[in-house]
This record gives C-alpha cells, structure tokens and sequence, in this order.
C-alpha cells in the first residue's frame, strides 16, 4: 500500500472545472425567475411584517366621554387584503396627516390575535390632555375614515422561554388596552399563562371593558380581574393606589410571577417604587415604554442656563430644511411640526426607528429614554423621538418612506 | 427632480459600504442608498432591554493585528475606518454527542492546532500539518494566477502548481482523504462546515483550506460594539469623503439605457442616475427589477441554475447570571448528533448541527455586570421551513425549536440556562428574509457547491454580469460568505469602478 498522498487525486480535473460550470448554465432555462415573494421564508416575513397597513374604520364604540374604541379593518381597495397577525400586547404606529402635520402615534391592539385573523383591529383611544392626536383620532375618525397603521410592533409581550407563566398585571388608566387583548388570548388559548389583572382607575365609571373582563373571568379560570379605585369606594373594589401590600395579596401564592406594568408616566413614578419593595428579579418586571417625553427642563440632570429657542437644520436625502426649535419640543416633534414626514414608531427612545445622525450641536437626552446602541454614541447618532436641543442643531434624518 | 452621482450603491451591506467608501474616498460622487435604517444588513446590532445583542457575526477571519495585518485590517486601515478589535485564541470546542462521540478544543496558531489535533487523535498530527502546508502552495499558485492576470502559462501551472490544481478542483473530504488524515481528524477538522451552510464532501478544498488556515493563524476577532461599529466606521469614512448615504430608500428599478448599460436607479419613487451602479443586492432581485430584455441569456441562465445559500435560526439570550455562574468557559461550541458531516448535513432540521457562542468570554464587558449572553445558530435553509407553517403559528414555531436546542444544551453541558432567560429573542430565515430580502432567506447568496463553488466563480468571473455600468458585491458575489469575503468583493469592486471612472476606461 502506498504511503497516503495528495498526488493520489488527478489534478487534470482542475481543467474541467469552467466547463463544467458552463455546461450547467447553459443547460438552465432562460425563464423570467420566480418573484422572491413567492418563497416560503418570504412569504411569511410579509405576511407578519408589512411596511405598511391600510385599514379602515369600520365600527366605532363610544365607552365614555373621550375614549373610543375604533374597530379597524383591512383596506382591500388600497392593497391590503389581510391584517397581519400579531402577539397581545404589541401596538400599531399610526401615521397622521393633521393639517400640514404628518405624525405618527403608537396605540396598543386592545384586540385579540385571532380576531385579526378575522380582519379585525381594535384601537381604543383615551383624550390626552393637549393631545395632538388623540383628539383629532375621537374628533375625525368616522365609519369608512382611512387609516395608515404599520405592522405590529414592540416587546411587551408574554414570552413562555422568558416570562413565569404566572403573570400579574398592572395597568393604569389607559394602559389598558394591552391586557385586554392578552386576557382574549389567554381565553382563546393563544396563549399559555395565567393572568391576574391589577387594575387603577380614578372612578369605576373611568373603568374600561367592565363587562368583558367579567365575561372573560366567568368563562376563563386562568383570568382575574383586581379593580383599584383611587378616588371613590365601590362594592368589589379595592381602595387606593397599587401598592406593594395590594399585588402581594393577589399575586398567586405559589411559584414565580412576572409583572407587566402598563401606564402613564405618573404610574410608573408610583409603582415602580411599589415594585422595587417586592425584591423581584429584573427579568420578572416588564414595562411597556414610557411614550412621548415631556418638560426636559424639570429634569435633574438638565444643563442650567441654557436658552429656550434654537434653529435646526434638518438634513433629508441631501437637502437642508431650517425651522426654530423649542427646547421644550423633542427634535421629532420640531420637525413634524414643520411638515417634515420623519420615520418614528415607539417615540420613547427604543425601537430605533428615528435613528438618526447628529452633525452638529449640543443635546439633551433623557437618561429613562436611552435606548441607543453602543457605536451610536461614539459615531454620534441619536433618536429624535427623546432628543431635546441644547443649542441650534443640524441633524441628518431619513426620510419616513411609508 | 432627477440627480446625477458617478455611483450609486445599492444597499449598505458589508460589501456595499466599502464599495461606497473605496469610491467616495478616491474622490467620486458618491450615493449609498439602504432600504432599511441602519447600515450593516447582518453586520448590526439590535438591543432587547439592557443588552445588545450580536446578530450575526460568530468569528471574523482574516482580520490580524496592527503589526502582522491582514486583508481585512489592511482594507479597514486603508479607508481609515477606525475599530476596536478584540481576539479569540481558540478556534472552537466541538461536542459529538452520543457513544462514540467527542468532545475537542482547538487552538490558534498552526502549531497549537496541529498539537491540539495530535492530542484528540493521535497520529494525526502529520497530515494536519500537511493539509494546512497545502494553503501555501494554494497562495503561491494563486499569486502567480493574479500576476499573469488571470491567464497562467498551462505548462506552468501544471509542473510548478500541480498540488494547487488538485486542492483547487476536489472536495475537502477528498483532500483529507489522499492525505491520511484519519476519519475522526476528518470529522473535527470538517466542524467549520457550519458556518459555510455546504458539507465537507461536497466543498471546495481550496475555499475551506483558505477559511481554515485563516482562523488557525490568527485566530478570530470581533469588534467591541458588536458588528455596528463596524458598519458605522465604515459608515463615516463615506460621510468623511463627501458621499452621501440615504437611508430608508428602496430601490424599486434599475433603469437601462438604450445600449443595454445601466445608467441609473428608482429609489422612493425619484430617478437617481450614475456613471456606475454597484449592487449590494442579490442578482435574482436586481434582475427582477429590471427589464428582463436587458438582462443577457448567460446571467438568467446562470440565476435560474444556481441554489440559494445557508440561512439560519438563531437564538439570542440575554442572561441575569455571569458566564461562570453558569459555567460557560468556551467562545465557540459546536454541537453535533453525528460525527459525520455529511449526516450533520442530513439531520439539520433535527439534531444535525448547532454552534453556541457566549460573547463574554472574547468581550467582557458586552453585557452589564452580573449578565452574559448566549447566542445560538442552527444552520438551516429558508426551504426547510414547514410548508404548512401559517402566520398565526409563528411564534409557536420559534420558540419550540429554541427550547428544544438550549435543553439539549442544558442537558449535555449539564447547567442551567432557562431560570435566567432575562430577554430572549429568536431569529428564523422568515427574520433573515425580512431584513435582507433575499430569497429564502439566504444569508450567503448562492450555495457554494458542486459546480458553483469558489474556483468556478473565480475562474468565470470575467463572462459572468456583463452589464455595463452594473458590478456586483457581497456574500452572493464570487468570494462567498462571510463577513471577510463581503468586505474584500466591495473592496475589489470599488476599486474597478474607480479606475474605469478615473482611468476612463
């Protein structure tokens, strides 16, 4: 037996090797290729994941004195055939042509995932004290009103590789709506976990989806509901605010829970420091995001001295749009104030959306909105949606591409 | 309003940012368009509360050191693109599961490695080192190809670089084999077939040789802020030059003139025209961008003829325990149910082969203090997902095939992974397609097999996209996969059209 070789393999076979090739193309058909929107893996990424969605208003249920649930449906005429399917607790970004305004207002499905598959969306809409858009949304939108949504988005979502399967919720005021689509999901068994829902209000009158979440806890074992009235007693409820004593009293007794926290800016302010009382780990403790940042000045850490007014110069595909600033007004908000359409989804820092660069000028961010990547600070960009200007500013933005 | 660049670039890959910052650099007017955000493609980074994951990169080959550069430092360097590098001194650990199976950590350095397979099986040890010697002779006959210019001297190369043609024209099975190289030697050395989504027995020598000697000389690198800061590095050198980057632009056409040249692009609906385009994108979607009668016979053929690359599902964890807690030590583990790649092949969709990486242990400040990450890869293709898999089942779908791979994790490596998921996030082909846009999904273009392997493409490279005014760059273009490969086509490419436009010719 020889002794092991490389000589053993016939290098003459190096000289088939562009024939070869040859051969195999010029066996191939010169047919128009298959669409890439026709493979599986592509298929699916378009299906969960459109740009863009065009719905329409197809039924609207008032609850009370400014809040309205709108029942939106796909827009066939407009190209959208089906609604993409989604996980409870994810929203939709809606766009907003508001005079010459284009904005853009993330609300969360207050909608069950299988009812999507039925072509149904539900938004429910709470009057925001000077809310730009949820009072043009309760003021405009009618039966047949055309609405741009993107796909479903964000994280507060129940994750059964992460999450316990216990989970207690709390939500506050408007912060509703998440839980109400994953109480359905847990009744229609979309989802396997048990739901107990802590829930503040003001009055049991400002208490939203009352008779549902009853139905819901009738027909369910895995759902309970916790009523938490601050400001008036009532039969079933519980009085006050959402303690660290009220969610160790109705979180189950036994093995590990996960909170999921859903609220207005001042919700968090208290219950977070409910929370921390209760010594859970990180992973047990999930926020939806805080939305839209207001008054930066009142922060500790804002620089003292600084003016109030600034000019920034906006940079969209190579030209340069100037406008005043205000340094209250986040550098997103300028713009779309100045009729720029910026991309933006989450607008609390987070999904990255609005990514954009600095070129020049000094900034304020707030330390709970930082959401950036590590190279983003060395490089220099920044979210627009939580960025305040410290001086006048040139940003370098991309365009919202709906 | 109509613009006029002397290039456009589409997307900002890896190869489309260094194509746009070559040309910017050398003085051209520059355009990168990106349909997404973010530049990179896979070479970003995305954040699940407080960590940022790696998406994509495992091991970046071919980097080197300040002192003893490689090609991609030198390209790096030589655009002034400043990264943080941080280094991996082993190669990987590889876990055959099983009786009969084995559990191997290899070294860095020719010799460390040689050493490290002669203790796994010993008298090997020869053979090793005489399958990575091939690698020299491959670089001589190499150098000596791209000195004639592509058109050797036929005697030459038959009396000085017959060993070449051999490598060159054979699998690495095929190669191991002539060696003597014994078959458990085969199998560890074949591990690396992972990341290239082709088993060793039907992947070209000379392509896997290259790869492997790169990892066993250097070892491997990744950037400190995770694939972004290379991406945004390169990113500014464009912005540095007077080149333009447009973000969230979609090119929706390539316009042609009458003479069959491309001329120029529709992005967000606006005709943007160039001397030169270079694509980014995959020529199965340019072409179908295209008026089909501009496309020649030879490129549809060749796009109809060819299989799309690897995809994968990958795992993201962010952990609330460090990796010794856990009791992690290595960078890279490969996990196999079979010894034999061709069957790890086989088995993909179940137990054929996985690769868990913990970025702690190469950089370890990438995740806050008390915390690590975990990442897993499955190589798979976009055509082995269920046929029958609807939107609604998704999720489920996902998060079976992550909890079926970290409890086999769990339980081979005996610790305990799930108790401290603190941000989990699963990535599938539907992901990869949803973000790259390629068909299925394919991360690395075109499967680099059979008659479509590297020396093929190299060696038709000339008679292949013969469009004027259009060049191609990326892991679908002649070098292949991977972060290097990518780097070093937009590399080569800027730089040809740079001399076609500056040398008008």
């Amino acid at each position: 037996m020889s002794t092991p070789n490389i000589r053993s393999l016939n290098k003459m076979d190096f000289l088939k090797v562009v024939p070869n090739r040859k051969q195999k193309i010029l066996e191939a058909p010169a047919t128009p290729l298959p669409p890439t929107s026709s493979y599986k893996a592509n298929e699916l990424a378009a299906a969960l994941h459109p740009k863009c969605q065009h719905l329409l208003v197809a039924d609207i249920i008032e609850h009370a004195k400014g809040v309205k649930s709108f029942i939106l449906a796909p827009d066939k005429d407009s190209g959208t055939e089906n609604l993409a399917y989604f996980s409870a607790g994810q929203y939709l970004s809606i766009t907003l042509s508001v005079g010459n305004v284009v904005i853009t207002r993330p609300y969360s499905l207050s909608s069950s995932p299988k009812e999507s598959l039925e072509g149904k969306y539900m938004l429910t809409v709470k009057e925001v004290e000077d809310g730009l858009a949820s009072r043009y949304i309760l003021d405009t939108w009618e039966v047949g009103t055309k609405v741009t949504a993107s796909g479903p988005l964000g994280e507060f979502t129940y994750e059964p590789l992460r999450d316990a399967k216990q989970i207690v919720g709390l939500a506050g005021g408007s912060g509703i709506t998440p839980f109400r689509s994953l109480s359905k999901a847990i009744a229609d068994g979309d989802e396997d976990a048990d739901l107990t829902l802590i829930y503040g209000s003001r009055t049991k009158a400002d208490a939203l989806f009352q008779d549902e979440f009853q139905q819901i806890a009738a027909s369910c074992s895995r759902f309970r509901l916790v009523n938490v009235l601050s400001e008036e007693p009532a039969e079933g409820c519980e009085q006050g605010f959402i303690t660290s004593d009220l969610i160790r009293r109705y979180a189950p007794k036994t093995g590990e829970c996960s909170l999921f926290v859903c609220g207005p800016q001042a919700m968090y302010n208290f219950v977070d420091k409910e929370i921390a009382a209760l010594g859970l780990r990180r992973k047990f403790v999930r926020h939806e995001l805080f939305s839209e940042y207001h008054n930066p000045g009142k922060d500790e850490d804002y620089p003292a001295g600084k003016d109030s007014m600034f000019r920034l110069t906006a940079v969209v595909c190579g030209e340069k749009k100037e406008m005043d600033c205000n340094a209250n007004d986040s550098l997103l908000v300028t713009m779309e104030h100045n009729g720029i359409a910026v991309p933006a989804h989450c607008r609390s820092g987070i999904c990255g959306w609005c990514h954009s660069r600095l070129v020049s000028g000094e900034v304020y961010i707030p330390e709970s909105m930082e959401g950036r990547r590590l190279a983003d600070f060395q490089f220099g960009y920044i979210h627009p949606c939580c960025t305040f200007p410290l001086s006048d500013v040139v940003i370098d933005v991309p365009p919202q591409n709906v | 309003m109509d613009i006029s660049f002397d290039v456009i670039v589409v997307g900002a890959g890896n190869a489309g940012l260094v194509a746009a910052a070559t040309t910017a650099k050398n003085g051209l007017k520059t355009l990168l368009l990106e349909k997404h955000n973010l530049p990179g493609g896979c070479a970003t980074s995305f954040k699940r509360g407080r960590f940022e994951f790696e998406p994509s990169l495992h091991e970046l080959a071919s980097v080197g050191t300040a002192k003893n550069p490689d090609t991609v430092y030198r390209i790096f360097d030589g655009l002034g693109s400043k990264v943080d590098w941080r280094y991996e001194h082993n190669i990987f650990r590889a876990i055959v599961k099983g009786s009969g199976g084995y559990d191997v950590t290899l070294k860095a350095g020719i010799e460390a490695f040689c050493d490290s397979m002669e203790q796994a099986v010993p008298g090997c040890r020869a053979s090793v080192h005489a399958l990575l010697d091939l690698v020299k002779k491959d670089n001589e006959a190499l150098a000596y190809i791209t000195k004639k210019k592509g058109k050797p001297n036929g005697l030459t190369m038959m009396l000085r670089h017959g060993d070449f043609m051999r490598v060159a024209s054979h699998s690495v099975e095929d190669v191991m084999k002539a060696l003597g190289i014994p078959e458990k030697a085969r199998n560890i050395i074949s591990t690396y077939w992972g990341y290239l989504g082709v088993p060793t027995d039907e992947l070209n020598a000379m392509h896997f040789l290259g790869m492997l000697n790169c990892y066993a000389v250097d070892g491997a690198a990744m950037p400190y802020k995770r694939s972004h800061e290379l991406s945004l590095s390169l990113a500014k050198v464009i912005l540095d030059a007077g080149g333009q980057i447009w973000y969230n632009n979609e090119v929706t056409e390539f316009l042609y003139k009458e003479d069959g040249a491309v001329c120029g692009v529709i992005a967000n609906g606006r005709k943007l025209y160039a001397k030169e385009v270079i694509s980014n994108v995959i020529p199965h979607n340019v072409f179908s961008m295209s008026d089909l009668k501009k496309i020649p016979d030879t490129d549809l053929k060749l796009a109809n003829a060819r299989e799309f690359g690897i995809s994968v599902t990958t795992v993201y964890l962010g952990l609330d325990c460090t990796m010794e807690e856990l009791g992690i030590n290595d960078y890279t583990v490969f996990v196999m149910g079979d010894a034999n790649p061709r069957k790890q092949y086989e088995n993909r969709k179940r137990d054929g082969i996985y690769i868990v990486n913990c970025l702690n242990k190469v950089i370890p400040g990438s995740s806050p203090e008390g915390t690590c990450t975990m990442f897993f890869t499955i190589p798979l293709f976009g055509s082995d997902l269920p046929k029958d898999l609807e939107p609604k089942d998704y999720k489920k779908y996902k998060n079976g095939i992550a909890l079926r791979y970290v409890t086999d994790y769990e339980q081979l490596m005996g610790i305990s992974i799930l108790p401290h998921v603190e941000e989990i996030s699963v990535a599938t082909p539907v992901t990869f397609a949803r973000y790259l846009g390629t068909p299925e999904g394919t991360i690395y273009g075109y499967k680099l097999s059979g008659w479509d392997n590297l020396l093929s493409r190299i060696s038709c490279e000339k008679e292949e996209y013969t469009i004027p005014g259009l060049s191609f760059c990326g892991g679908h273009a002649v070098r292949g996969d991977g972060y290097s490969s990518a780097y070093v086509t937009g590399d080569t490419v800027g730089k040809r059209v740079v001399s076609r436009i500056k040398g008008g010719n």
